[in-house]
Parts: C-alpha cells; sequence; structure tokens
C-alpha cells in the first residue's frame, strides 16, 4: 500500500504477467492443490485441532475438578446431616430411657449435676447455656413424648443443627486452610495448569533427589507430587525394575500422607467429641458413655471413608473436597509442557539452543550462520493459536557456515558457537533489552578460535571455570580457556577412535570429561591425557549427543539407533538402555538437579523422561521434518520452566 | 508421521560430519520430497550442485506453485546475503559509509525503524536483513511455506528492493570485497536473474552492471557511477521509504 505506483504496477504486472505458469492469479491457483500443500494443511490443521484439543480438555479438567469438589462439599454436607440425625435418634432414645426411669421411681433427680458439666466443659455456644437453663424445668414435669417433641423444637428453635455445621464446617476449612495454599501449588505444579509460573518454577527444585529418601520424607507431599507425575506419565516404553523401587517410594510417600491425615482425623475427631460433649448434658450418665464410644468409632469410619478411604487411593490431598478432584481427574496432576512461543525467524534449520540462567532468555544458532536472542518477554502477538511469536532481539553475524553448536557461560554474559567451518566465536550476551535495531556493535564478537581445521560439532563449558571443551570432525577434542591471551589449553585426538561427535564435563568429577566417537564412549582426565574408563558396549549406534548428570557419576548418551543408554562414570558399565524414540535420538538435555531428562530425535518428537525411573512423562510432536532431519537441539532453563527444541524446521520451540 | 515409509537413503548430517561432506547426500527427486519445506529443499540441493547455474536454479519443478517458488527462493537470498553482510561487518564502517548510498544519486532510508532514519550502510544492512528475516517468517503475513497469500505477495517486491541496495553498496563502495563474494557464490547474478524473471524489480533500479543473463562471463566493468539511470537534477534524493517493516510487523 506504500509503494509507489509504478512499481505497484510491476508488481502486479509479475502476478498477471506470469499466468503462463500452472495458474496466473489467484482463481486459478485455488484449486492447484499440492500433495505437500494438502500435507502441509492437514498438519497444520492437526496441530490447530491437538492445541485445541489440549485448551479443551485443560478446560475440562478444571471444570471437572470444580464438579468434583462441589460434590465433595456435598458429600461432606450429607455426612454431617446423617451424622446429626444419628445423633438426634440417640438422644431421643436416650432420654426416652430417662423418661422411663422417672416414670418408674415418680422421683426425680437432681439434673443441675449434668447440667453443671457442660458450661464449664464448653464454654463456646452460649445457645447452649440458655437452653440447658430452659431445659431445667422441662425435665421434671413431661413425659418423653413431649420431651422429645421439645428437643425437636429445641434444636430448631437455636438454629443449632445450623450452628454446629457452620462452626464445623469453618473449623474444617481452617484445617484446610493450613493446608490449602500448599495443596494449590501442587497442583498447579503437577497439573496442566499453566497460570502460576512460579510454584512450577519451584518444582524441579523443590522435588528432592529420589536417592536421597530420607530428604523427601520433609517434603512428602510433593515428593508424592513428583512421584504421581511419573506414575501417571504417558508412555511406558521401558520394562525396567526400577520401576518397582519407585512404587515402593511411593508407598512410602503414601504411608506419610496417611500418617498426616490420620492427625487432621483427630482432630476431627476431637470437634465431634466436643460436640458430643455439648450434647451429653442431656442424657444419662451412661447413655452418654455408651454414646460416646459409639460415636467414636462411628466418627472415626466418617473421618476415614471422607479422608482416608480418598487417601488411600490417591495419597494427594489430605481433604475429602479436595480429593474428589484428584480421583476423577489424574492427569491433571501431571506437569504437561505445552508449546508456548515460537522463534521464527531463522531460514534454515535451528542447529542449537541454549538458555540465559535466569533471564527468559535464549540464543538460537542455526544453519543460516547466525545466532538470535530472543527475549521471550518480547512477544508479538496472541494470535488465534495458544502459541505466541517472538522476535528476535539482536542477530549474531560472523559465521560464514552453518552453526552447529552453542553453549552459555553460567553468569550469562558470554555464548560460545562454533560452526561448520571450524571456528569457534565467543560473543558477549547483549543486554536482553537491546533495540533490535540498533547500531552495531563490533564488540559483541569478543574472538574468534579457529584451531580446528573442520567442522565443530560440540562444545562444552566447565560449571565453574571458563573452560570450554570443543569436538571437531577433524578428530580432535581441545580444551580452550577463552579468556586467556592464547586460548588453546590442550589437544586431544584418539587416533583408533576416529571422530569424535560429542564431548561433555562430567560434571561430579570436572577434570574429567566424556568423549563420544562413532560408538565408544571414552572418559579422559583433562590433565593426564589418561583415559580413565571406557564404556564397555559391544555394537551400540552411534553416539549423538552425551551428557553428564549434574551431581551423579551417571553418563547419559543419545544414539542413532534409537536408544537412550545410562552409564556409570565409575566402572564403566551400562546401567540401562531403552529405545527412547522411533528414529535416531539426536540431542538430549538434564535438568539442573538431574532429576529430567530431554530428549529431541529426528521422529519429529520431543520426550520428557524421569531420570530415576526412566519412565516416559510426555512426548511433544514439535517440528517438521527437512530432508531426513527433524529436531537438533533440546534444552532447559536453568532456573525458570521452560525448555525449548531446535527443528530443522528453521523454527524454535519454547514449552512452559 | 508417515513412520512407515522406508529410505535406503538417509539425508542426514550426522555430530562428526567433515564440512566438505555437509549435505553431501544423493540428490532426492522433488517428486519424492514430501515435506513441507520440499520447495527449500529442491533450491538448496540445486544450488548445491552448482551455484553457477542459475538457469538451473531459477527453474521450477513443473508442478510447483510460482508464489512460494518465489517466496522460497527471496528465503534463501536473504540467508545467503548474511555472508555478503559478514563480509561488508569487517570493511564497511560508519566512519567511512555514514549513509546507505550505491551511486551518489541516492541516499536510502533504513525502513526497519518506526521512522525511516538513514542508517549508516553497516547498519542498513543488518537492518534491512533482520527485517526481511521477521517479514519473511513472519506468521501474521507467511504463515505457511506451501501457499502464499496473495495479500502478502507485494511484500516479496519490497524485500527484494532493499536487499538489493547491499549489493549494490558493496559493488560500488567495496569493488574487491563484492567481487570476491560474488566469485564464489554468483549471488548478485542469480538475484538480478531472479527478479528480472519474476518481475520484481524495475530494471532501472538494477544499477549492478553486467549482472544479466546475457552478460554471464564478462568480468565486472569498472565503477560507472555515470551509468547510473537516475533522471534525477538534483545529487541527493532520498528514495520514498516503502513499507516500514516494523510497522508492518504490528
Ligand atoms: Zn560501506
Ligand atoms: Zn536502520
Amino acid at each position: 500500500m506504500r509503494y509507489p505506483g509504478n512499481e505497484e504496477g510491476g508488481t502486479a504486472g509479475s502476478a498477471g504477467g506470469t499466468g503462463n505458469g500452472p495458474g496466473g492469479n489467484k482463481e486459478d491457483s485455488k484449486p492447484r492443490y499440492s500433495i505437500p500443500g494438502i500435507l502441509h494443511f492437514i498438519q497444520h490443521e492437526w496441530a490447530r485441532f491437538e492445541m485445541e484439543r489440549a485448551s479443551w480438555e485443560l478446560e475440562r479438567a478444571e471444570l471437572q475438578a470444580r464438579i468434583a469438589f462441589l460434590q465433595g462439599e456435598r458429600k461432606g454436607q450429607e455426612n454431617l446431616k446423617n451424622d446429626l440425625v444419628r445423633r438426634i435418634k440417640m438422644l431421643e432414645y436416650a432420654l426416652k430411657q430417662e423418661r422411663a426411669k422417672y416414670h418408674k421411681l415418680k422421683f426425680g433427680t437432681d439434673p443441675s449435676n449434668e447440667l453443671g458439666k457442660p458450661p464449664d466443659l464448653e464454654p463456646e455456644p452460649p445457645e447452649l447455656q440458655t437452653a440447658a437453663g430452659s431445659d431445667e424445668p422441662i425435665s421434671s414435669q413431661v413425659s418423653w413424648r413431649q420431651g422429645r417433641q421439645l428437643l425437636r423444637q429445641y434444636l430448631q428453635e437455636i438454629g443449632y443443627t445450623d450452628t454446629i455445621i457452620d462452626v464445623r464446617s469453618n473449623r474444617v476449612r481452617s484445617l484446610l486452610g493450613l493446608e490449602a495454599p500448599e495443596q494449590q501449588a501442587q497442583q498447579e505444579n503437577g497439573g496442566s495448569n499453566s497460570e502460576n509460573k512460579r510454584p512450577v518454577a519451584e518444582q524441579p527444585r523443590r522435588v528432592p533427589k529420589k536417592s536421597l529418601a530420607e530428604a523427601m520424607m520433609m517434603e512428602a507431599e510433593s515428593a508424592v507430587m513428583a512421584n504421581f507425575d511419573f506414575l501417571s506419565g504417558g508412555m511406558d516404553v521401558d520394562d525396567d525394575d526400577d520401576m518397582a523401587d519407585d512404587l515402593d517410594d511411593v508407598d512410602d510417600d503414601i504411608k506419610q500422607s496417611k500418617r498426616k491425615s490420620r492427625g487432621i482425623a483427630d482432630e476431627v475427631d476431637a470437634e465431634t467429641e466436643e460436640v458430643l460433649n455439648e450434647f451429653s448434658f442431656l442424657g444419662a450418665e451412661e447413655a452418654s458413655a455408651a454414646d460416646k464410644t459409639d460415636e467414636w468409632s462411628y466418627s472415626g469410619a466418617r473421618a476415614d471413608d471422607v479422608s482416608l478411604g480418598e487417601l488411600a487411593q490417591l495419597t494427594v490431598n489430605n481433604d475429602a473436597d479436595m480429593n474428589m478432584d484428584v480421583t476423577l481427574d489424574k492427569e491433571a496432576f501431571r506437569k504437561t509442557w505445552m508449546a508456548k512461543y515460537t522463534l521464527r525467524s531463522h531460514f534454515d534449520s535451528v542447529r542449537a539452543l541454549a538458555f540465559h540462567p535466569v533471564e527468559p532468555v535464549l540464543i538460537t544458532a542455526s544453519e543460516d550462520h547466525t545466532l538470535k536472542m530472543w527475549n521471550l518477554q518480547k512477544t508479538v502477538s496472541a494470535k488465534k493459536n495458544a502459541s505466541l511469536d517472538v522476535e528476535p532481539l539482536y542477530t549474531f553475524r560472523q559465521h560464514s557456515g552453518p552453526v552447529m553448536c552453542l553453549v552459555m557461560s553460567s553468569s550469562g554474559e558470554h555464548v560460545y558457537s562454533a560452526s561448520l567451518d571450524g571456528t569457534i566465536n565467543a560473543w558477549k550476551v547483549p543486554d536482553c533489552n537491546i533495540d533490535p535495531y540498533d547500531s552495531y556493535d563490533p564488540s559483541i564478537l569478543v574472538r574468534t578460535m579457529n584451531d580446528h581445521t573442520d567442522a565443530v560439532h560440540g562444545l562444552s563449558l566447565h560449571s565453574q571455570k571458563s573452560h570450554l571443551l570443543s569436538c571437531s570432525a577433524d578428530g580432535t577434542v581441545r580444551l580452550w580457556d577463552p579468556t586467556s591471551k592464547s586460548p588453546l589449553i590442550d589437544t586431544f585426538s584418539s587416533p583408533n577412535d576416529g571422530i569424535p561427535t560429542a564431548v561433555d564435563f562430567v560434571r561430579d568429577e570436572p577434570s574429567h570429561m566424556a568423549v563420544a566417537y562413532n560408538s565408544q564412549v571414552v572418559i579422559y582426565d583433562l590433565e593426564s591425557k589418561k583415559q580413565i574408563v571406557r564404556f564397555e558396549c559391544d555394537s551400540i549406534g552411534a553416539v549423538n549427543r552425551v551428557v553428564c548428570h549434574p551431581t551423579l557419576s551417571l553418563t547419559v548418551t543419545a544414539h542413532d539407533d534409537r536408544h537412550i543408554r545410562f552409564w556409570d562414570n565409575s566402572t564403566g558399565k551400562m546401567l540401562h538402555a531403552m529405545v527412547a524414540h522411533l528414529d535416531a535420538v539426536t540431542s538430549l538435555a538434564l535438568d539442573p538437579h538431574g532429576l529430567y531428562l530431554l530428549s529431541g530425535s529426528h521422529d519429529c518428537s520431543v520426550r520428557v523422561w524421569n531420570v530415576e525411573s526412566k519412565q516416559c512423562l510426555q512426548e511433544m510432536t514439535a517440528h517438521r521434518k527437512k530432508f531426513d532431519e527433524a529436531i537438533h537441539d533440546v534444552a532447559f532453563h536453568p532456573s525458570k520452566p521452560f525448555i525449548a527444541s531446535a527443528g530443522a524446521d528453521g523454527l524454535a520451540k519454547v514449552y512452559v | 508421521m508417515t513412520m512407515s515409509e522406508v529410505k535406503v537413503i538417509v539425508r542426514r548430517n550426522r555430530p562428526g560430519t567433515k564440512g566438505a561432506e555437509f549435505c553431501k547426500w544423493p540428490e532426492e527427486p522433488f517428486e519424492e520430497m514430501d515435506s513441507t519445506l520440499a520447495v527449500q529443499q529442491w533450491i538448496q540441493q540445486t544450488i548445491r550442485r552448482d551455484p553457477s547455474n542459475i538457469t538451473a536454479i531459477l527453474t521450477p519443478p513443473e508442478t510447483q506453485d510460482e508464489e512460494v517458488w518465489k517466496y522460497e527462493h527471496l528465503r534463501q537470498f536473504c540467508m545467503e546475503l548474511n555472508g555478503l553482510a559478514v563480509k561488508l561487518q569487517s570493511e564497511c564502517f560508519p566512519e567511512t559509509c555514514n549513509q546507505m548510498t550505491a551511486t551518489e544519486q541516492w541516499i536510502f532510508l533504513c525502513a526497519a525503524h518506526k521512522s525511516p532514519k538513514e542508517c549508516p550502510a553497516i547498519d542498513y544492512t543488518r537492518h534491512t536483513l533482520d527485517g526481511a528475516a521477521c517479514l519473511l517468517n513472519s506468521n501474521k503475513y507467511f504463515p505457511s511455506r506451501v501457499s502464499i497469500r496473495e495479500s502478502s505477495l507485494g511484500k516479496l517486491g519490497s524485500v527484494c528492493r532493499r536487499v538489493y541496495r547491499i549489493f549494490s553498496h558493496a559493488y560500488f563502495h567495496h569493488k574487491t570485497l563484492f567481487d570476491d563474494f560474488e566469485a564464489s557464490s554468483h549471488l548478485c547474478r542469480r538475484f538480478t536473474s531472479f527478479v528480472m524473471k519474476y518481475n520484481l524489480m524495475s530494471r532501472d533500479n538494477l544499477i549492478v552492471p553486467n549482472m544479466e543473463d546475457g552478460a554471464t562471463d564478462a568480468p565486472p566493468a569498472v565503477t560507472e557511477t555515470a551509468s547510473t539511470p537516475t533522471t534525477t537534477t538534483t545529487t541527493t534524493k532520498v528514495t520514498p521509504v516503502t513499507g516500514n517493516t516494523t510497522e508492518s510487523e504490528a
């Protein structure tokens, strides 16, 4: 619209002038379907439906939870009503007996003995005292029938039923009130609810390591949540024994919860006891005693079937009302990652991505030779889709070939990228509120290290020191100190093993590194350059990625043969192997606590795994294929609830 | 989605692939490309085969939708222009090229800003490429890579005009660099053929000489500032800024 007339004409002319093609204008082009077009349309529609379905399911789950809550409330009220009716009947019975006694003896005992008790026992409801006072003359003159009548009247008049209900429900509520915030948080943690991000953020941190079961006891509930998480997890791909252990863990936690809820039940019992005492003035001594035991067991049972009954199944909540929704909607408790941001601005496959340590910022590296920085807080517009578009804030240009990998320093100040041409660039991370169209600042590029003579496929950054490892198709692994004047510290090569395909610092022993060769994984000491351990593996598929656990002596590898394998760093023994995807597994990422594992594959999907149980918690179909490649990298945000995937379709996606 | 397909050839760059082996897989016939990115795959495959064979690169597969074809080519141009921008970063400084110019008749204003700005040449280059990347990837204007909205077609022409200025600036102010880049990429020649073939720019604006197909192998002539076909009498004319990218993104 803003084009000068002649150029507009030119463009229009082009549209018309090219009518010799299969169709020159849009009327003709409408029925011209192509298979990729149809496929794309179907895929697009499918994705849209999936998205809508997901949001509907979310809504449904919420509504079901609400229904369950209300039903639970109703059930509670009914129980209470039954309880009171039963009590009334028992009191009536007691009164009846008393009257019978009176009639027999024709002589009245002094009721003040018993009436004296309730006030000191229970000074709380004033109605009680007045009622007790008014009861005095009645007791001495009328028949049991009248007494019954009066009792009914009395209950109606003073509305004691309501009072009891109110008092009790308030009490119950206040009891729950203590628990509620926590439960709420957990629900949001576990549930697919994405509104509240904070608790979600804390989830990975809060969930203690399973191997330290004791620590877990401290936070029994959140741990239960975590367990629950993977128990209800989707795909049950592998059949490992660890599962049994986990179930045991869960059982422990269930017991914990039970114990806790037993506490509440006790309190509830105390409450019923009080109520009982309030009534006891009406009945005879022995009747009341009998009632008491009766009531005790009764109320115990009540608490049981309302709270514990549910708890036994669900182990999560302590309260009957809140429990219900769990029954109905187990899945809601699972943390479900949802694609939220689509990062579109690369012209070619996104090869790698890395999150800022604290900010909601990430940097992507692409085969289009550039890196781009994105701030997730700067979204373009919420379209009809749930997915938000983000525009890049900064484009890093210096590489003259596809950028294959990148890592960000733990301070968030620097990012290192390596390219197919063998260069490694160290960049300053620009301010995350930079104007995307600011003037060019050459100092963003800190330095270029080009000792490698061929493509660099992997980088790893030391957790504390500013040391960098790179592995290259030139057959070497190099150790760098990018801050020093001559950055290259050392070069490692293993001619027998060939070309290294992936590298990582061993996190629990940072003077070691794990290097993957075609189908070998070796741990070296960086100082002595000696081989520490070689993973015992015959006929495993080519290794595409190596990641070392942040705290355990554990290494995870991603293989071309669709497997993910777990290794013990000290023995070199394989701990576990699983077919994790339908196609080559290309990428892995561990969350900062080492509890969850992300994997990306050329089968177009990203999967979330529980490291302890090796259970798949979630699968997301994320990217489209370009040739036979689909997903090149996955990442966890070090401190925020974000995960991301990098696709051969030129897109990066961020999930919350 | 279709996991059943049995493929003998897996076209993948595995970790460890040498730079020279990158994407060196057997070519895939267009009919067999079932990806939504088939056109990009096809264009890149043809370029890899021989970047100087512009006719082959610009010849679409028979059934190809022309708008998508143009769109994917433009993406590829913008992507490859990054190579020229990288070279310019080391030579084109705001001190020496404080305006985006080609011949002396024109100063181009940078359309990436809310109100068009007289950015130095290197900023113009970067901003224009960044803006083009955003525009061509915009979910609003180009939500699909297999069908292009009629209303977005006009964007292609304006992107072409803007990115062409990068060629012309390099040619007229950084000749060695330009020749160097052109020798390996043949990008300006390809671009010129492309915009002419699809009428995306007027011939008058194609000011880098000897880039048309007819003059393929003639060595690039020396800078001929006099040959610019502008009719203006003023020495400096500011081009009307055509379609502000930032604005159109909103
Ligand atoms: Zn310049
Ligand atoms: Zn500008």
